[in-house]
């Protein structure tokens, strides 16, 4: 029962900077996630590139990310590259998340790509389409469509990794739920705020992901076959 | 029509095509016959240049075509090319996998496109189907798009890659039924196919491959009933 007053205490108390926080979490991962978007798309062209030095380029890019933790990246660059050119945090945060995922969803973007059957590169192609037009009128739809489910798995990854820009001073959801506990000494009710805001925000974001997905499923009949 | 002079192929140490010399007339319906890796696929597939062969030469339409040079973009426009597994683009309708490649490589307005892609498929018998995505098609339906598809680049010459192979036998026959409309029409056609009985019927010729080389060619009727070279009259009795 104090368990919940306490909730609803926090709730009434920091109702309002929560919400601010969850702005500021939504935004950063948004601008980390269009980022890693383009880089992804990027990477994945150089993997599939038949140039060995843009196979190289990529292949160290993503070996370097994906072996190192996300928080030694978002450090490097705030503390590493704050020396060279001023960046805020935020800006730094979006930047290393959007680096971060990146290199994931290049991996995405490749595997989908190399799972089209190469028959439709050769219809293309055959058709007189030269190799970008292809690509991008025949290729890059299909594959996108078949990315889609670990796309939004790899944004809820994202969305979720964001709190460690906590660590630079970013007034994000989990910063704030620090600096909130830190001043009611109540981490067990605070954190479970917290997570009721991250769990909400992940649940509207995997109903929006399945309604796209239902929604670019072109295999639904546009007419009724009468024949 | 076409020229092929010389033309090698290997993939590494195998060599899929030996030194293959072919002329191939105007409107012309040659069909390519073989056991499976005599190279007739492959001979095919260099036409339109999906295969890049090692040394030789390929005209087309008197241009020769050095792929350093030439814009192969333009040899594939002349060229169109129905494959076995009809490799429609499933993503879009049977009207939009025609228009596709006349409105983004042709520059036709999608007006002019539609309107003739309408014309194409009411020649294939499917202008019903215009607006139906291709997984909801059956298999022969799906090769006759393919076959609209590619005559909506108005080509020259067409290519089938065993065209019926992956077909039902029930639904073999209207596809063919469509290839022979067009040989009728004058188109110059190469087919790959394992279908004797139309070959016998629309071919003008019979070109049989073995091992990469071209070892019997004449009219059907001579070729099917009285073959010269122990090889071809193996693959007949086999196959027939």
């Amino acid at each position: 029962m104090i368990f919940l007053q306490n909730i609803v205490g926090i709730f009434s108390e920091h109702g309002l900077a929560f919400l601010k926080a969850t702005w500021t979490t939504i935004a950063i991962t948004a601008i980390s996630l269009l980022f890693a978007l383009i880089i992804g798309l990027i990477f994945a062209s150089f993997k599939i590139s038949s140039n060995k030095i843009l196979n190289w380029i990529a292949d160290i890019y993503i070996g370097v990310i994906r072996g190192t933790p996300l928080i030694v990246q978002i450090m490097f660059l705030y503390y590493g590259l704050a020396n060279i050119i001023n960046l805020d945090s935020f800006t730094a945060g979006a930047l290393a998340l959007g680096v971060h995922s990146g290199a994931y969803i290049a991996e995405i973007f490749r595997g989908s790509v190399q799972s089209i059957d190469r028959g439709q590169m050769e219809a293309a192609r055959s058709l007189g389409m030269p190799y970008s037009l292809a690509m991008r009128r025949i290729i890059f739809p299909q594959a996108f469509k078949r990315s889609i489910p670990s796309l939004a798995n790899q944004f809820i990854i994202g969305l979720k990794d964001s709190s460690l820009v906590a660590y630079i001073a970013v007034t994000d959801l989990y910063n704030t739920a620090l600096g909130v506990q830190g001043e009611n000494y109540m981490p067990f009710e605070t954190y479970f705020v917290v997570g009721i805001y991250y769990l909400i925000i992940v649940l509207i974001f995997t109903w929006i992901a399945k309604r796209l997905e239902q929604k670019m499923d072109v295999s639904k009949p546009k007419e009724v076959s009468i024949a | 029509m076409i020229e092929i002079r010389n033309l090698s192929k290997s993939y590494g140490k195998l060599e899929v095509l030996k030194n293959i010399n072919l002329s191939i007339n105007e409107k012309e319906v040659v069909v390519l016959i073989g056991a499976s890796g005599s190279g007739k696929s492959t001979l095919l597939r260099c036409l339109n240049y999906l295969e890049v062969a090692q040394s030789g030469e390929i005209i087309i339409d008197s241009d020769k075509i050095d792929i350093a040079k030439t814009d192969l973009n333009k040899v594939r426009e002349k060229v169109g090319m129905v494959f076995q597994h009809f490799n429609l683009f499933p993503h879009k309708t049977v009207i939009e996998n025609i228009i596709e490649a006349p409105i983004y490589v042709r520059k036709k307005s999608k007006s002019e496109a539609s309107a003739k892609a309408m014309e194409l498929l009411k020649k294939v018998g499917l202008e019903d189907k215009a607006n139906f995505y291709p997984e909801q098609l059956s298999g022969g339906q799906k090769q006759r798009v393919a076959i609209a598809r590619a005559l909506a680049m108005e080509p020259k010459v067409m290519l089938f890659d065993e065209p019926t192979s992956a077909l039902d036998p029930e639904l073999v026959g209207e596809v063919l039924q469509v290839m022979k409309d067009l040989a009728n029409d004058g188109m110059t056609m190469v087919i790959v196919t394992h279908e004797m009985g139309f070959a016998k019927e629309v071919a003008d010729r019979v070109i049989m491959l073995a091992d990469g080389n071209i070892i019997e060619e004449g009219h059907p009727s001579d070729i099917f009933s009285n073959p010269k070279h122990e090889r071809t009259q193996r693959f007949l009795n086999q196959i027939l």
